[in-house]
């Protein structure tokens, strides 16, 4: 899955007939007297300003501004654009048209196992969550449209009436056409609206997640997936997702501020158990990473050397279940070259690094790691024998070897 | 006995080099349990009609490729099983041309990426053919002792280790490729080993859910328990978990969920796999999967650790009613090692081969070419240049500043020599008849001989001669020449003389009079050419004489003198050939008036006898 701002996502909607306010994205205050120029309604109408970034609570946050002329906007732009939020900065605000409205709907189309299914709502916003078992559902099997009827009676069972029921079913048709063409995984509108200036239905809001994978076909995806948890991507993620898009294996990261054990392990699969293993230990992560599929040593050297740059890290666990194909010794190479750059560069200072691993060259993978204590690093090195995340233990327990 | 896969599965691969690589790996658990291979055939068109060559032992066995898969069955009709290593752009329309393959009744779908849309049509697909489809981003099957679909097991050793030449009673069931492995080293370590290890994929949607599995499991009275791992997102386990406790069950189940973690974590983070991803409205998470299995009577240990313990205790509880009897191990020695690469076994000092030929000058071996054991970059980054290089290669020294710079001048002065000699002519009549660069060179290269540039070698030679055996004597040198070789190679030109005389040679000899080297046989052919242009004066040092001497001087072995001749002119050669293509140079047929056709005249032929 992959998360689309506010701006393309709207951009993908109208690709397929779905109404959203007017709106412009900008990274610099500055733009706005040019876009003002060329956008009549810019002059014209009430406009919102929104941080545009994968930013969670932008309400609470002082990051969405409603009901503002374009004097105010100006100044709310200025406001926002740069101001550091939870260690990042805002590149890129939002303005939209301002739609005044009485009642709020919801719409959403989710991916399921056979299918999707479309929810439908007749109110919106925040209710929305506090309502939930009152949202309509219908369910609509894979290869397939829903169909009118279908749609006409979701619509009345979510207690619309009269015209309304034809709007939202051409909206639905429109919504779900738009999720089957562009690979969703999860659309939602909420609130939809009808706009008083021409009596129909518009997107408010476009929460678009798509399925990364589908790329290939798509050429014309031309924005770049924001990340799915409440906050903008750092630099680091950034630069190892951008490694992670053009190499054969993969190597991933996430960085979580505060925490003490820095997770450097193999595999998908394992990393989650290593992930669990150091909470039920009742120690802290300083990120999630991964390395999988015979990645190049450079990649995994890349990814060490983000692992041992985390602030106020105590242990760093390179762990891994036994390999099938994943060459311990090549991959080793990497991380400890990566390794020996961070300690040149004066990092990992008191850190203990933990090792368990197995598979295509284990003996002398493992054999180079030990040999890492002769250079001063407190590395311990356990193999196959070992169970797979008892280094986690050892490492919050002292209950070393 | 197994599921899914067994001794009579016969296998398709679908796909290039990842799909070669797996069934070579599928060669090396064969050989290990003595089973004859089970790999049929390739579908992979760009390579239909050849055979990918697969070593078995020490053997290699040749698989035919073909471009459908039709033709794979029909040439193969015992084929059962298809592994789909296609890339994801068309790995949906591989796997479905495999489900509805009538031979075909299981497919494994290896390839990452896949969309969810097209692994939900899969599912859909699958269900309506009635066939089952693993995957996508399975790692594979493993029927121990029986069958190996794709690389799960990993290397040669690990399958070793994890005792899975032969049978033991437990199931595994896993999303993720890595833990498969793990799971089943576990099984071995703790208990009697694995039946069959499927790995479903971490997929979102991966096609076939763990109860289809459980199902096969539960009728196949060789397992006695079976492991699954699973994560969070989706709800697979919870599906298990139900599937479970519908009905008294035969079969032991052991449970555990990954991501208990995600309660400390940002909401909405990503984890490896696809498929562990939050649910939208809590459901899904590690926690609640685990105590739904728990609750439908699975074995939940509280953490990974605890996994090898309680799967031990499984095995003691089995054995102790009589459910499982011991497996006899086969010992490490009686199992066959794969047979070493010859590298291996040089490298370990086992074996000692005679080489082939040897080589003085260098070596490639390491990260960069060794020219007489310094790298070139080395030497570029000191500054040293291609004359240098010549020194290494055709005389293994370092030559001197002066040295390369006589050498540059050679390579300059006789680079080319206009379009009407031999060799360029050759070159030029090449290219002009279409022929490509290296041959055309190759063309030039081979008119320098005796008459034309070839004189180099033999002018040193037989001046170094003279100055050994005649060193004060030049008439006697003369003498010697005529008596026994001819004409002085070195001396005389077509065209120069002392009046007329070749700029080349007197830079030659004025760069080495300014770099004040010390040159005894270019002095001793200059005295030769001082007796012999008395007598006629055309007969000068030409430009291969003195090359020659100078080359000597410099210590250059006699053989190789004509290399620089040939060097030299192979630049001007490239020359005449690029001209001629960028000129559009015509074909060319030699004028009839350029020949003297002293044939017969026309006459009758006479009648055979």
């Amino acid at each position: 899955m992959a998360k689309v701002l506010e701006g393309p996502g709207m951009e993908l909607f109208n690709k397929w007939g779905i109404r959203t306010p007017r709106h412009v994205v900008i990274s610099t205050a500055d733009q706005i007297d040019s876009l003002v120029h060329s956008n009549q309604w810019m002059r014209e109408s009430k406009m919102v300003v929104k941080a545009h970034e994968a930013l969670g609570g932008r309400f609470k946050l002082g990051l969405v501004k409603v009901d503002l002329d374009i004097n105010q906007v100006k100044s709310a732009a200025k406001e926002m654009l740069g101001r550091d939020v939870q260690g990042l900065a805002i590149s890129q605000v939002i303005i939209s048209e301002m739609i005044p409205h009485n009642e709020e709907y919801y719409l959403a189309v989710k991916s399921v196992r056979e299918g999707a299914e479309i929810l439908m709502a007749k109110f919106g916003g925040v209710e929305v969550e506090a309502n939930w078992e009152k949202v309509k559902r219908t369910f609509v099997e894979v290869g397939e449209k829903p169909g009118q009827e279908q749609l006409e009676k979701l619509a009345k069972e979510a207690g619309f009436t009269g015209e309304h029921v034809e709007k939202m079913r051409k909206f639905a048709e429109r919504l779900f056409e738009c999720y089957d063409n562009e690979d969703g995984s999860y659309m939602e509108i909420n609130p939809l609206a009808i706009n008083p200036a021409d009596g129909k239905l518009c997107a408010l809001d476009a929460v678009i997640l798509l399925d990364g994978d589908a790329r290939f076909r798509h050429p014309d995806w031309n924005f770049s997936f924001a990340s799915e948890f409440g906050r903008a991507y750092t630099d680091n993620e950034r630069t190892i997702m951008e490694i992670d898009s053009r190499i054969k294996g993969s190597v991933k990261l996430i960085e979580i501020p505060g925490g003490a054990v820095a997770l450097l392990p193999a595999g998908g699969g394992a990393s989650v158990f290593y992930s669990d293993a150091v909470i039920a230990m009742g120690g802290t992560l300083a990120n999630y990473a991964e390395y999988s599929g015979d990645p190049p040593a450079w990649a995994v050297e890349a990814l060490t050397d983000k692992v041992c740059s985390l602030p106020g890290i105590k242990h760093i666990i390179v762990g891994g279940a036994i390999a099938n194909f994943t060459d311990v010794k090549a991959t080793f190479t990497g991380i400890i070259a990566g390794f020996r750059k961070a300690k040149n560069d004066g990092k990992l200072k008191g850190v203990k690094i933990w090792v368990r691993r197995g598979g295509p060259n284990e003996a002398v993978g493992l054999e180079y790691m030990r040999k890492l204590a002769d250079e001063g690093f407190d590395i311990h090195v356990y193999d196959r024998y070992t169970p797979l995340t008892d280094i986690a233990k050892y490492a919050l327990q002292g209950e070393g070897k | 006995m197994s599921i899914i896969a067994d001794e009579n599965t016969r296998v398709v691969v679908m796909g290039g080099v990842a799909g070669v690589n797996a069934a070579k790996r599928m060669a090396e658990f064969c050989y290990l349990s003595h089973l004859p291979y089970n790999v049929t055939a390739f579908v992979y068109p760009p390579d239909a009609g050849k055979t990918a060559e697969i070593p078995f032992g020490s053997q290699f066995l040749a698989v035919p490729i073909y471009a459908k898969l039709k033709e794979a069955t029909d040439n193969h009709p015992e084929t059962n099983t298809a592994l789909v290593y296609i890339g994801a752009n068309r790995a949906y329309q591989g796997s479905l041309e495999a489900l509805e393959n009538e031979k075909i009744n299981f497919v494994s779908m290896i390839t990452e990426g896949v969309p969810e849309k097209d692994a939900k049509l899969l599912i859909k697909h699958a269900k309506r053919l009635g066939k089952v489809l693993n995957g996508p981003s399975s790692i594979g099957v493993l029927s121990a002792g029986k069958c190996r679909l794709g690389v799960i097991g990993g290397e040669y050793n690990n399958l070793k280790l994890s005792k899975l030449y032969r049978p033991g009673s437990f199931g595994v069931i896993t999303k993720s490729g890595g833990l498969s492995n793990e799971i089943m080293w576990l099984v071995s370590q703790f208990a009697d080993g694995v039946t069959t290890t499927i790995g479903v994929g971490g997929d979102a949607y991966p096609v076939t859910d763990f109860v289809t599995y459980l199902d096969l499991f539960e009728k196949d009275p060789d397992t006695k328990a079976v492991v699954i791992v699973g994560e969070m997102g989706g709800n697979l386990e919870e599906a298990a978990a139900v599937w479970y406790e519908a009905k008294p069950r035969r079969i032991k189940l052991i449970g555990i969920a990954s991501g208990f973690c995600q309660e400390h974590l940002p909401k909405g983070m990503k984890f490896g796999h696809a498929g562990a991803k939050e649910g939208m409205h809590g459901e899904g998470s590690a926690r609640a999967k685990s105590e739904r299995l728990k609750k439908a009577g699975a074995i939940v240990p509280p953490t990974f650790g605890d996994l090898g313990p309680t799967i031990r205790k499984v095995y003691e509880d089995l054995k102790a009613t009589g459910q499982i009897k011991a497996v006899k191990d086969i010992p490490a020695a009686e199992l066959p090692e794969l047979p070493r690469k010859v590298e291996e076994v040089i490298s370990a000092g086992d074996v000692v081969v005679q080489p082939l030929f040897k080589t003085t000058i260098s070596d490639d071996r390491g990260d960069e070419p060794l020219y007489c054991g310094y790298p070139a970059s080395d030497l570029i980054e000191k500054g040293y240049d291609i004359t240098h290089i010549i020194g290494l290669l055709w005389n293994k020294k370092l030559v001197s500043d002066k040295e390369a710079e006589v050498i540059k001048r050679i390579l300059m002065l006789a680079a080319d020599h206009g379009p009407c000699v031999s060799g360029a002519f050759a070159t030029i009549l090449a290219a002009c008849a279409g022929i490509g660069l290296s041959q055309s060179v190759a063309a030039g290269l081979i008119m320098i001989g005796p008459r034309f540039g070839g004189a180099v070698t033999d002018a040193a030679k037989y001046f170094r001669f003279g100055l050994r055996n005649y060193p004060n004597d030049i008439p006697g040198f003369l003498a010697h020449m005529k008596k026994e070789v001819g004409p002085v190679p070195g001396i005389g030109h077509r065209v120069k003389s002392l009046k007329n005389p070749d700029k080349r040679v007197e830079v030659l000899k004025k760069t080495v009079r300014d770099l004040a080297l010390r040159t005894p046989t270019l002095d001793y052919a200059l005295a030769v050419e001082a007796i012999t242009t008395t007598k006629k004066d055309n007969l000068i040092l030409n430009v291969d004489g003195c090359m020659a001497c100078v080359l000597v001087d410099l210590g250059f072995p006699e053989e190789s003198l004509n290399g620089f001749f040939i060097l030299a002119r192979t630049i001007g050669m490239i020359g005449h050939w690029t001209d001629q293509k960028r000129e559009g140079g015509k074909l060319i047929r030699l004028y009839n008036y350029l020949v003297n056709f002293a044939v017969p005249r026309r006459k009758e032929v006479p009648d055979r006898k």
